[in-house]
């Protein structure tokens, strides 16, 4: 592995009083300064960057620091020497720097500086040594040593970066860099001769350094806080994948690939601690396993063996037969198994959390003409590779297409992505009914205009007056925000440790949100939308009854409760059904769910008996033993609920009509089972409301058989339920 | 190197929770699918096609046994149950209904059952049907009845009920009108509690006419623009097996949230995941005594004091720069969250802005969800039309769950398409792509890239053009998981090795060179020299290069053979690096097969420690 680059900074802040001065409203100089230290030494910190870090203080009250004699290099302090970046140094920065009274030459803290990086490197080995000065340029500077700073520098290899309260002001050699923002506030046209001086001292030893780009190492400190509040998340190092890429068993083409996109997680893992020691070797995890019975018998670890399921089955299969049974292969490959249409390869079956770039093995030039080949071949037949492609020996195999990427003039290569195996599609190859066919969704031509304006606003890639493309909203380029405020709160906590969380920073909403021109362009647009489009949201209620109507699909519903429930527990459970699933009398289970019904008292008793009984004058029509059978189901529930509600006269009324009409009907057998099973009417004794003697109960089943022969002139079946249900 | 494996621990639990893990939206799944085959046993079922082509019934148990077996791997909870109706034996509890077969109770798929629809399969499945259930008189009433019962005996919540009818007999009565009646009614009470009833109709002489009964039994079609009922009769079994993998799972939402356009503008959409990874199951423990599952706790101790810490003893903590940073478990919750669950549209761009490499984590679909807000579908079809038509995407800003950060989507538009069967084979909706951020994209150093030659392109594209195939997503399968069941089923029924499995990601390399022939070696005369080996590492040959030719190899300092023995006898060879080990290795003919350090010294020993 490569060694990481490292970096010696030195921070330089002034802290002399004319750094506190500022206009009414605005945020004096040295508070901003302030932030940018601050900011910089978090990212850092959180980054776990390697670099070594100084921090210079001038304008201080106290002198300290290695040149300070006669009178020379006074009031600047060595805050802190080359080292790495701690929370200590955040502590001394949040707490020990203020506002002093004193002023200092800049240039002097800039030799300072010069002077740290000097003697504290000695004996390592940086690849980058960096000055970051931070001051209002109040003070008078002596130009006389300017130059022989400006060579000490270019000597030692050091760079400079300046951060000012305002922007440079404009030159004619200035070229490009209004973009710092004339319009900012903290821009002060009447900057003092000193700061005017300053400024052409600055220019004079950044131009010196580097005459090109020199003056885009200035920045204000608006723009420093804006840049550094992204924390930074640790750069990876690419690792190269060499492999050969092969087709058919004789011609392969040497190849390296590197991850160049992935779902990125934080490196870091949170550990359990206890909560009075703040210490985690105090707490520990233990798993015990038990029988999964009543008793929950412990069984020891050593009794325990592995098994998997089969569907239904559970084999057991020991962890040494599972190894040696295994689907076992050569281990690293990236083989072609053929070519295939790109448009039969859709961007939404990518598989995988990650792409590839493929690209020819280093200084093999003949390997990268072959891959070239196979690239350009790619790209003019629209085509893609098929590959299989297993990282190694140890990880699982995968299949994947090999995409052609040209960028004219820069480079070639591969992108691989996963594709599905067929088992990952199983049973989601979902149909949806159709849309656009659908006239109760086709949406009318001013609906759609609306919708075409609307995309017209909202267009986030715009085109300037020279015909060039902008962007207005890359994805790729904003961090990704879990992150930031994972460090955000990280840092409020260990610098300010007994407060609570602060809210998401502002800029980072920002970040998050449309940007203001769109926003403000597609205002009008969506007025139009919505008064185009009524939306209406279903209330719940009715989603309920919708759903419930037949009580099949009531498990179907949200339901808070169960939603923990494990799905070992779904034992059906009659209480459950009883809460608002059932709304009906059904076909399949007539007598549970009238008793649910009646239990819900959601209706009037009357109106559930009615149900009840036109489902068993239905079923009774069907005249099967079956049938037969479910009604006497029906009655005995019939009357058992009426007997418990105290109301005997529906139940009695009906079973009295249902015995007349039992000859005319033809259902002779169904009654010799109701008989059977002695279902007779309900009595006084039961019921108080009854008007039936007990007596009279009891002969209301033997009676039946003398009226039978007075009944026997039969009446044509007429099936008519209706008049039976008429007298309820 | 662990950096690149994509393999780890995290992800495959994440995988794992996808399914069941609802937590975004307030849909909850609290049941198990269930899906029973009525098989038609009658004698037409049996009638073998023209030049030999399976029969009907055949056909049938191969597309049951499919059904079976994906069942076990990508969903074992769901009940299936076989019943067969036209037969002359019947069985069924108390068997109350005659002719009416159940071959197996609603009940999860296992390896006995997948070998019982392998016995029913081909000649002699044929003859065993014949044998154990004859065929005899119909009543697709009785049939339908006691398949209810099946529903009703499940004593586990079932949240999707099933039922395909698989025949080859329009009119299953003749003309009874009674029979037909009945069907009417039992399919209707079906129905009315929940059960879908699908219709599997197979290849009839003279045609199968829907009209004539079966469209009073079969359930309406989801919308009145579906074609619902298949006017064909499928004849072939890929057909059947698509109409019934169409029909089978039910489609279900893994969240419902709102898409919101604007101020006000909230459009109730489902969120639907077209393709989940599929990974290989984790390990149940088991008890050695009993072979049965146990259940594991686990609790968390304070070491100094042995007493249960509750998770309100316990917080969260960091390092960073040697500082213990601690935070309360809610905090680290209440960390992620940014916005509620849903998707905020942020605008468009052309589709041409969508890159190809941004891929981060496989899509899901979106699909109007208009009976919780009124008038979704059509803003939806709205948008989606306009959207294709202009040939943009919508980037919108997406929160899965709640208390999780937000991610970019690309929302892009799928119309509709059917095949010449008129099943569709993409559904209308958007699909959503999820964009990587800046930290999810790595800068790479940009290798030196040469280009080839128009001849050398020409060359490729006659190679490429060779090998030629019509890319199927479903054409592959998972070798790890395939294999994987393969010993599992034959643990499961004692067979001695487990069937074989086909590597289908392997490249067919005889195939291939067959039909390359020439090509790779004129190929290769076109881009590599003569004495160029793409299988070794060239650091051998800049070497070559580097020394001018003549000398190929550095002169070696071959180690004495007594300071050798000395190494072995002393047992410090580890000291020795392993250049300095093979090349010894040489010098005493020791043959090595292993390259690994230990493997060398080892050989090293065993030859001269003698």
């Amino acid at each position: 592995m490569a060694r990481a680059a490292k970096a010696a900074l030195v921070l330089c802040m002034d802290v002399g009083f004319s750094m506190s001065n500022s206009a009414p409203g605005e945020e004096p100089p040295f508070e901003q300064a302030k932030k940018v230290v601050q900011k910089f030494v978090q990212r850092q910190v959180f980054g776990e960057c390697k670099d070594d870090l100084a921090l210079v203080l001038f304008g201080t009250d106290a002198t300290k620091n290695p040149l300070d004699q006669h009178d020379q290099y006074q009031n600047i302090t060595v805050c802190r020497h080359l080292m790495l970046p701690d929370f200590e140094l955040l502590d001394e920065i949040q707490n020990q720097i203020h506002p002093e009274s004193q002023q200092a030459d800049w240039l002097d803290a800039l030799v300072v500086c010069m002077d740290v990086l000097q003697k504290e490197t000695v004996g390592k080995k940086y690849d980058r040594l960096n000055i970051a000065l931070l001051t209002d340029l109040s003070t008078q500077a002596s130009p006389d040593q300017m130059d022989v700073v400006v060579e000490n520098l270019k000597r030692d290899g050091i760079t400079l970066q300046f951060f000012f309260p305002f922007p440079m002001e404009e030159d004619d050699s200035g070229g490009d860099w209004d973009r710092t923002g004339s319009s900012q506030p903290g821009t002060r046209k009447g900057l003092s001769r000193e700061q005017q001086q300053g400024q052409e001292m600055v220019k004079h030893i950044m131009l010196g350094l580097d005459e090109e780009d020199g003056l885009d190492e200035i920045y204000t400190f608006r723009d420093a806080i804006e840049k550094l509040s992204m924390f930074k998340s640790i750069e990876k190092r690419p690792m190269a994948w060499p492999c050969q890429l092969t087709i058919g068993s004789s011609l392969s083409i040497r190849i390296v690939g590197y991850k160049a996109v992935t779902d990125e997680k934080l490196k870091k893992t949170w550990i359990t601690v206890d909560a009075q020691s703040h210490q985690s070797h105090d707490v520990k995890r233990e798993t015990v396993y038990c029988k999964d019975d009543d008793e929950e018998s412990e069984v020891p670890r050593d009794n325990i063996i592995q098994g998997f399921r089969y569907g239904s089955d559970i084999v057991p299969f020991s962890k040494e037969d599972e190894e040696q049974m295994k689907y076992k292969h050569d281990g690293k490959c990236f083989a072609v198994l053929g070519f295939a249409k790109q448009n039969l390869v859709h961007r939404h079956q990518f598989m995988g959390t990650q792409a590839l770039k493929v690209f020819a093995a280093k200084d093999d030039e003949h390997a990268g003409v072959a891959l070239s080949a196979l690239i350009q071949a790619l790209d003019e037949l629209q085509m893609v590779a098929i590959v299989r492609y297993a990282y190694d020996r140890r990880s699982n195999p995968q299949v994947g297409a090999a995409f052609p990427c040209i960028k004219p003039g820069k480079y070639q290569c591969l992108i691989y992505v996963q594709l599905p195996f067929m088992e990952d599609l199983h049973g989601r190859r979902f149909t949806f009914p159709s849309l656009e066919n659908n006239k109760k969704f086709t949406p009318s031509e001013t609906q759609l205009s609306a919708v075409d304006s609307l995309i017209d606003s909202m267009m986030l890639v715009e085109e300037d007056e020279k015909g060039e493309e902008h962007d207005t909203f890359k994805v790729h380029h904003i961090p990704n925000p879990a992150f930031q405020r994972h460090f955000q709160c990280l840092h409020h906590r260990a610098v300010t440790p007994d407060t609570p969380l602060p809210p998401v920073e502002p800029w980072l909403k920002a970040a998050l949100e449309r940007p203001g021109a769109v926003d403000a362009r597609c205002q009008a647009p969506l007025a139009e939308m919505k008064k185009k489009f009524p939306l209406k949201e279903v209330e719940k209620k009715k989603q309920l009854k919708t759903s419930a109507q037949i009580f099949g699909k009531s498990s179907e519903e949200p339901d808070p409760k169960r939603a923990k429930a494990e799905e070992e527990e779904e034992e059906y459970n009659l209480a459950d059904i009883a809460e608002g699933t059932v709304t009906s009398v059904g076909s399949v289970d007539p007598a549970r769910d009238f008793r649910c019904l009646i239990k819900q008292k959601s209706r009037p008793f009357g109106e559930v008996c009615q149900q009840l009984t036109h489902r068993i004058e239905q079923l009774l029509g069907n005249k099967n033993t079956h049938y037969y059978m479910k009604c006497i189901t029906c009655i005995q529930t019939f009357r058992e609920q009426s007997v418990k509600v105290g109301n005997a006269d529906l139940y009695n009324s009906y079973l009295q009509s249902l015995k007349t009409s039992i000859p005319n009907r033809g259902l002779q057998d169904f009654w010799d089972l109701l008989v059977q099973d002695a279902v007779t009417l309900i009595s006084k004794d039961e019921v108080e409301g009854s008007t039936v003697s007990k007596d009279d109960a009891n002969q209301f089943l033997v009676a039946e058989e003398k009226e039978e022969e007075a009944a026997a002139p039969v009446v044509e079946d007429t099936g008519d339920v209706d008049d039976l249900l008429d007298m309820m | 190197m662990a950096d690149w494996k994509d393999f780890h621990q995290n992800e495959e639990e994440e995988g794992e929770q996808e399914e069941g893990d609802e937590e975004g939206g307030d849909y909850k799944i609290t049941g198990r699918d269930s899906l029973v085959f009525l098989i038609d046993a009658s004698k037409e079922m049996f009638i073998k096609g023209e030049d030999g082509e399976p029969s009907n019934f055949d056909m049938t148990m191969q597309c049951v046994r499919s059904v079976y077996t994906s069942k076990i791997i990508s969903s074992h909870k769901d009940l299936v149950a076989l019943v067969f109706y036209g037969t002359e034996q019947s069985k069924n509890p108390r068997n109350s209904f005659k002719h009416v077969y159940i071959y197996h109770d609603l009940d999860e798929p296992g390896a006995k059952r997948v070998q019982d629809v392998d016995a029913l399969r081909g000649e002699k499945g044929a003859q065993l049907a014949a044998e154990t259930m004859g065929s005899g008189e119909t009543s697709l009433g009785d049939a339908l009845w006691c398949c209810s019962n099946l529903y009703s005996d499940i004593k586990l919540r079932l949240s999707h009920k099933r039922l395909m009818i698989f025949t080859c007999r329009d009119q299953p009565h003749g003309c009874d009108s009674a029979k037909d009646r009945q069907a009417r009614t039992k399919a209707g009470d079906l129905k009315e509690t929940g059960v879908v009833i699908d219709l599997m109709h197979l290849l009839k002489p003279g045609g199968f006419d829907v009209s004539l009964f079966f469209c009073d039994i079969v359930s309406p079609p989801e919308d009145e623009t579906e074609l619902g009922l298949q006017v064909e009769p499928c004849g072939k079994l890929e057909d059947l097996k698509k109409r019934v993998r169409a029909k089978e799972q039910k489609k279900r939402a893994k969240a419902r949230v709102t898409l919101c356009l604007g101020e006000g503008i909230n459009v109730a959409v489902g969120i639907y995941a077209t393709a989940v990874t599929l990974r290989k199951p984790f390990a149940t423990k088991l008890d050695r005594q009993t072979n049965e599952p146990v259940r594991s706790k686990t609790r968390t101790f304070q070491t100094q004091t042995g007493s249960v810490l509750l998770p309100c003893a316990l917080k969260k903590a960091q390092v960073y720069a040697k500082k213990q940073i601690v935070m309360e478990n809610e905090e680290v919750v209440a960390m992620k969250k940014f916005d509620d669950p849903g998707i905020v549209l942020i605008g468009f761009k052309p589709m041409e802005k969508l890159k190809l490499h941004h891929h981060i984590r496989p899509s899901v679909f979106l699909y109007p969800e208009e009976d919780k807000v009124t008038g979704s579908a059509c803003v939806f079809t709205a948008l989606l039309k306009k959207c294709s038509e202009r040939n943009v995407f919508a980037l919108c800003r997406y929160t899965e769950r709640r208390n999780q950060p937000p991610r970019f989507v690309a929302l892009v538009p799928q119309r509709e398409e059917a095949d010449q069967a008129q099943i569709q084979v993409t559904p209308p909706g958007f699909n959503v792509i999820f964009l990587p951020f800046a930290d999810d994209i790595r800068t790479l150093d940009i290798p030196h890239c040469p280009i080839a030659s128009g001849v050398q392109v020409d060359k490729m594209k006659q190679i490429v053009s060779k090998l030629r195939f019509k890319y199927r997503n479903d054409a592959f399968e998972n070798p790890v998981i395939q294999q994987h069941y393969r010993n599992l089923e034959a643990l499961a029924l004692d067979m001695m090795a487990p069937e074989d499995t086909e590597d289908l990601i392997m490249p067919k390399v005889d195939q291939m060179d067959r039909r390359l022939g020439p090509l790779v070696e004129e190929f290769k005369d076109l881009v590599y020299p003569a004495n160029y080996n793409p299988e070794v590492k060239p650091a051998a040959k800049r070497k070559t290069a580097d020394a001018g030719g003549g000398a190929d190899k550095k002169p070696k300092v071959e180690m004495p053979e007594d300071e050798l023995r000395a190494h072995v006898q002393n047992g410090t060879l580890t000291k020795l690096t392993v250049p300095v080990l093979k090349d010894a290795c040489k010098q005493f003919g020791v043959r090595t097969t292993g390259t690994k350090k230990q493997e060398l010294i080892d050989a090293l020993v065993a030859k001269l420690g003698q």
